[in-house]
């Protein structure tokens, strides 16, 4: 039990968690936004998970990691266009659609891999990039203080800059405020002359684009290769840090963290005789409790109100 | 309400025919060889190629090459049955709960969970003729139904989005299904992680011996036309409709929806707790999945190629399995990924689903229709 606790207060459990949380974070924004909009984005995961291709295979061939950030941002915008095309303009079921680019990304990608490399497993066999860790000068050597806020992966600083961003644009610009009333009411917004259209369409973009850095933190942070399938449901759980986190940002920054620091604990758990089945499945399980006692309080002081 | 169906058909049609070209085309690209020759040759070669590999693609679940004749391929043809079953028996619960509009995506992990706790039944359970599949069938549906009933609960009594919480109870289901196998129920003789095999009689009649054709097809098939009469011909099968199709309506015309949600959830719980376990009596005879099969996910394909209608899920789910078997096959003599059928079928899912796709073929469908109906009512003349 000693070992388990000493390793819990340790530093390496605190940046662990913040490693898990970063990809969850990203594409929780993402979730979001589009959820602000009115079209929730259930295609996160394939979106994460071909952008993590692409990152990997335009590093590998080019070696130019400007190239693959924006390849794979790209490839963000792409699937995020699709949704919405099919969603808005031809009216399919946004579930559907979404859960139709989950199945695209998680067999393209395969194909694509095989015959880009001719493997079917993973990329290894292509040498490509990883983005890098910041050390922040000045409070990098400061001690405690520095081991925490500095050494960190690049995207874990701009996951950080970026929840202040969202919540600075959904809360305090023209932009944030149309999302939100064609979220709200999309006939309202269209009486006060909003294109719904348009709207819904750059905050699926914005969502996508989210998604795709949550992807490349996968493949080009701490590994620098694909795998197939290797988001392994991280947009998936996006999406329930973001029903936890509710409408604000910080919110969902806390529901990512909640899911990032109890993956963290598992793994320290694993030192304990816990099967690891059991550690394994605990991030989910606490993610449903949560999710459950949201509702529930929710409910609750609805019901309150109403009284 | 005639041509629009047939507008419905038509959509699908040409959904499966761009489908189709898309994969010959995704064939082609995998063909095209490498190497210095001029890229018309190349081409030639490729085409060559892709034409032999699309043809095996095509036909062979039901046909096979031998001696410059093709035969029937019954060992395909056995594949192709035996792979639909899953998928029909999860299209049906999918398309269930997709009636009554509400998303429990958790298919994979009722009948994931479903399968590993009934699989200790079907070891341990005196082994008795048709009692003991019958036995073990109903445990998995009952833990199936137990697993819905949670994201159910979570939803009609507190409105929790039973999309996310489905999913996150599939990860849950999969790793506590692995666990039971692994701690209870394990072959310590077998190399990999697998469970005993199951008691004598628990496994179901086959069809056929040499290939394991097993009965499963015709349990899902009475299935299917039991969910049918369920939804068609009963009250409570109306009432899920009309909860579907707007729930307020249904709420002031004296229905209690939060109850009848549930019961779907618990319903299409149930039905989708069996498919995994009826595949390992029938097929395996012992439990042998590390990770999901991933049966819930092409339940919702299912269910929306057959518009959530229970008589269509088995067509939908043999043509599946049909460009499924084919694409096995082809990649066994060809060095094509099988996992091109997936890009096959998000298009298919995405142009199915898009109502506005071919909507002016509609439009002129419907606009017949009102002419022609209107025609009777007017006896033959048109009023302003």
């Amino acid at each position: 039990m000693n070992s388990v606790l000493s390793s819990i207060l340790s530093w390496d459990f605190i940046s662990s968690g913040i490693r898990v949380t970063t990809p969850v974070l990203l594409a929780a924004l993402g979730a979001l936004v589009a959820e602000l909009a009115g079209t929730p984005n259930i295609a996160l995961e394939g979106t994460m998970l071909f952008s993590a291709f692409v990152g990997v295979i335009i590093s590998g061939f080019t070696q130019s990691l400007w190239l693959s950030v924006i390849g794979a941002l790209l490839t963000g915008i792409i699937m995020s266009s699709i949704l919405a095309y099919f969603s808005l303009k031809l009216k399919t079921d946004i579930i559907m659609a979404a859960i139709a680019l989950n199945i695209f990304a998680s067999g393209g990608t395969i194909y694509a891999l095989y015959l880009l490399t001719g493997d079917k497993g993973s990329s290894a066999s292509l040498k490509s990039l990883v983005l890098p860790n910041i050390d922040i000068p000045i409070i990098k050597n400061i001690p405690i203080l520095g081991d925490i806020l500095s050494g960190h992966h690049i995207l874990t600083y701009v996951a950080i800059i970026l929840v202040f961003l969202i919540q600075y644009m959904l809360y305090k610009t023209p932009l944030g405020l149309r999302i939100r009333s064609v979220g709200e009411s999309p006939d309202a917004a269209r009486s006060v002359g909003i294109s719904v259209f348009k709207t819904q369409y750059i905050a699926l973009i914005i969502s996508g684009m989210l998604a795709s850095l949550g992807g490349i933190f996968l493949s080009m942070g701490y590994v620098s290769w694909f795998a197939r399938d290797m988001t392994s449901g991280r947009g998936f759980i996006a999406l329930a840090a973001q029903a936890l986190g509710g409408t604000s940002a910080y919110g969902v920054a806390l529901g990512s963290l909640l899911f990032g620091f109890s993956e963290a604990l598992s793994f320290s758990l694993q030192f304990l005789d816990i099967p690891y089945e059991v550690t394994q499945s605990m991030p989910f399980i606490i993610t449903v409790g949560a999710l459950a006692f949201y509702a529930w309080s929710k409910t609750k002081s609805k019901r309150n109100k109403e009284l | 309400m005639k041509s629009t169906k047939r507008y419905e058909i038509y959509r699908t049609l040409i959904a499966i025919a761009i489908a189709l070209a898309l994969g010959y085309i995704l064939i082609l690209i995998s063909a095209f060889p490498k190497g210095d020759i001029a890229f018309f040759e190349k081409l030639k070669t490729a085409i060559k190629d892709a034409n032999k590999a699309f043809q095996t693609f095509l036909l062979s679940p039901v046909l096979k090459y031998r001696r410059g004749n093709w035969i029937f391929n019954l060992r395909g043809f056995i594949q192709w049955m035996n792979e639909s079953v899953p998928i029909i028996i999860t299209g049906l619960a999918v398309s269930l709960v997709f009636t009554a509009k509400h998303f429990n995506i958790g298919a994979e992990g009722q009948l994931f969970l479903g399968a590993a706790i009934a699989t200790g039944a079907a070891i341990y359970f005196p082994s008795i003729p048709i009692i003991t599949p019958i036995i073990v069938i109903l445990i998995a549906s009952l833990v199936g139904a137990g697993w819905s009933a949670i994201p159910g609960y979570l939803k009609s009594k507190w409105n929790a989005s039973e999309v996310v919480t489905s999913l996150m109870l599939n990860y849950v289901a999969l790793y506590m299904g692995l666990f039971i196998i692994k701690t209870f129920l394990r072959d310590p003789n077998a190399g990999q992680l697998v469970s005993l095999k199951f008691s004598d009689s628990a496994s179901l009649f086959l069809l056929n011996t040499r290939y394991r054709w097993h009965s499963g097809i015709i349990i899902a098939i009475v299935m299917s036309i039991a969910l049918w009469f369920i939804m068609k011909k009963t009250t409570w099968g109306y009432k899920v409709r009309l909860v579907g199709n707007n729930k307020y309506f249904a709420h002031y015309s004296g229905i209690n929806t939060q109850k009848t949600f549930f019961q779907v959830h618990l319903l299409s719980g149930a039905i989708a707790g069996t498919a995994g376990i009826i595949e390992l009596l029938g097929y395996y005879g012992r439990f042998v999945w590390l990770y999901s099969p991933g049966y819930g996910w092409d339940g919702i394909i299912i269910a929306t190629l057959a518009r959530n209608n229970p008589i269509y899920v088995p067509f939908a789910a043999l043509f599946l399995s049909y460009i499924r078997v084919g694409a096995k096959t082809m990649g066994r003599y060809t060095n094509i990924p099988p996992e091109m059928v997936s890009i096959l079928q998000a298009t298919i899912i995405l142009l199915v689903t898009a109502e506005a796709f071919l909507s002016q073929m509609r439009q002129k469908a419907i606009e017949k229709e009102a002419k022609k109906s209107e025609e009777v009512i007017t006896g033959g003349e048109i009023h302003e």
